[in-house]
C-alpha cells in the first residue's frame, strides 16, 4: 500500500518513526561514518603490526616534515571550525554565510591537499617508492603511502562533496540537512588525521 | 545538531578548537621525549582519543543526539576497534621469533 493510498480520506500517512529521531540521511551518514572506521582502524592496526613485528623500521621524518604535518594539522583543525560555522549557518537558513564558510573550508582542504602531495613529493624524491626505499625495510613505502594516500583520498572525496552540496545548497537544491552531513564527513577526515600523525610520522621521527 | 536546536555561543567552540590545536602541540613534544616508545605511544594515543572525542562530542553534535544513538555508535565503534586489536600479540610473537600456535 502506497503513502498516497494511505492518505485517503483525510487521514495523515502512516509512516514510521525515524530511528533514534535523526533524519534518515544523517542516520545513513552515520553508519558510512562508522563503517569508515572499520577501515581506517584495520588500516591503522596493519601498520602497526608491520611497524612493531618490524626492528629496523625507518625513522625518516625530520623538523621540516614535522613543521610540514604541524601545519597540514592546523588546517585540518581550522578548517573543522570553517565547516562548523557554516552548519550553524545553514541552520538559520543564512544561505550566503553557509556557503562563504563551506568554500572557506574547501580553500583549508585544497591547501592540505598540496601540502599532503608537496610532502609525497618529498619522499619520492628521497627515493621511497611502494615496494621500495633507502633504508632496506620494503614494507615502509607500501605502508606510508596506503595509510597516507587513504586519508588523502577521503579528502578529495570531502572536498568534492562539499564543493556540489555547497553550490547546490546556493543554489537551494540542497538542504540545511545535507551540508550537516558533508560537516559530519569532513569532521570524521580531522579525527583520521589525529590518528595518521602520531602513529606514522611523529613515532618514526629520526633522531 | 537538530534543526530545532538553536546554535548556542560560539565560545564553547573556541575553547574545543584551541583544546584541537594544543594537542597535536603536546604530541610533538612527547615525540621528542627521551622516553621509551611504548611510553611514547601511549601518551600519543591517549591525546589522540581525547581530541577525537572532542571533535565527536561537540563538532560532531552527538552529545546533543539521543541517548540511544549515542549508545548505538559507541557500541558499535568500540566493538570494532575492540575486535580489530585482537591481532596485536601476532605482531609481538614476530618480533620475537617465536613460533605461532598450531
Amino acid at each position: 500500500m502506497s503513502q498516497a493510498d494511505l492518505a485517503v480520506g483525510g487521514h495523515t500517512p502512516a509512516m514510521e518513526p525515524s530511528p533514534f529521531a535523526i533524519p534518515a540521511k544523517k542516520l545513513a551518514m552515520w553508519l558510512f561514518i562508522i563503517s569508515d572506521i572499520m577501515t581506517f582502524a584495520a588500516c591503522l592496526v596493519a601498520y602497526g603490526f608491520l611497524r612493531n613485528a618490524t626492528p629496523d623500521w625507518p625513522r625518516p621524518f625530520h623538523s621540516s616534515t614535522v613543521i610540514s604535518v604541524m601545519v597540514m594539522t592546523f588546517i585540518l583543525v581550522s578548517s573543522s571550525l570553517t565547516i562548523l560555522l557554516g552548519v550553524r549557518a545553514a541552520k538559520t537558513d543564512d544561505r550566503p554565510t553557509a556557503f562563504r564558510w563551506t568554500f572557506i573550508t574547501v580553500a583549508g582542504g585544497v591547501i592540505f591537499v598540496l601540502l599532503h602531495i608537496r610532502d609525497w613529493a618529498g619522499m619520492i624524491g628521497q627515493g621511497v617508492t611502494l615496494f621500495k626505499n633507502p633504508w632496506g625495510t620494503s614494507l615502509f613505502g607500501a605502508a606510508y603511502f596506503s595509510v597516507t594516500g587513504l586519508e588523502l583520498l577521503h579528502v578529495i572525496a570531502g572536498l568534492i562533496a562539499l564543493i556540489i552540496v555547497g553550490l547546490g545548497y546556493r543554489r537551494c537544491r540542497y538542504s540545511s540537512d545535507d551540508i550537516e552531513n558533508c560537516g559530519l564527513f569532513w569532521q570524521f577526515i580531522n579525527i583520521v588525521w589525529m590518528f595518521v600523525v602520531p602513529l606514522v610520522y611523529l613515532l618514526n621521527v629520526a633522531n | 545538531m537538530s534543526a530545532a536546536e538553536k546554535p548556542s555561543g560560539l565560545g564553547k567552540y573556541l575553547i574545543i578548537y584551541l583544546c584541537m590545536m594544543a594537542i597535536p602541540a603536546l604530541e610533538v613534544v612527547i615525540a621528542y621525549q627521551n622516553i621509551a616508545g611504548s611510553q611514547k605511544l601511549l601518551g600519543m594515543l591517549s591525546l589522540a582519543i581525547i581530541e577525537a572525542l572532542l571533535v565527536v562530542l561537540f563538532f560532531m553534535h552527538l552529545a546533543a543526539e539521543k541517548r540511544s544513538f549515542v549508545l548505538f555508535v559507541a557500541v558499535f565503534t568500540l566493538f570494532v576497534l575492540a575486535t580489530i586489536n585482537y591481532g596485536w600479540t601476532d605482531s609481538f610473537r614476530l618480533l620475537v621469533g617465536a613460533p605461532f600456535a598450531k
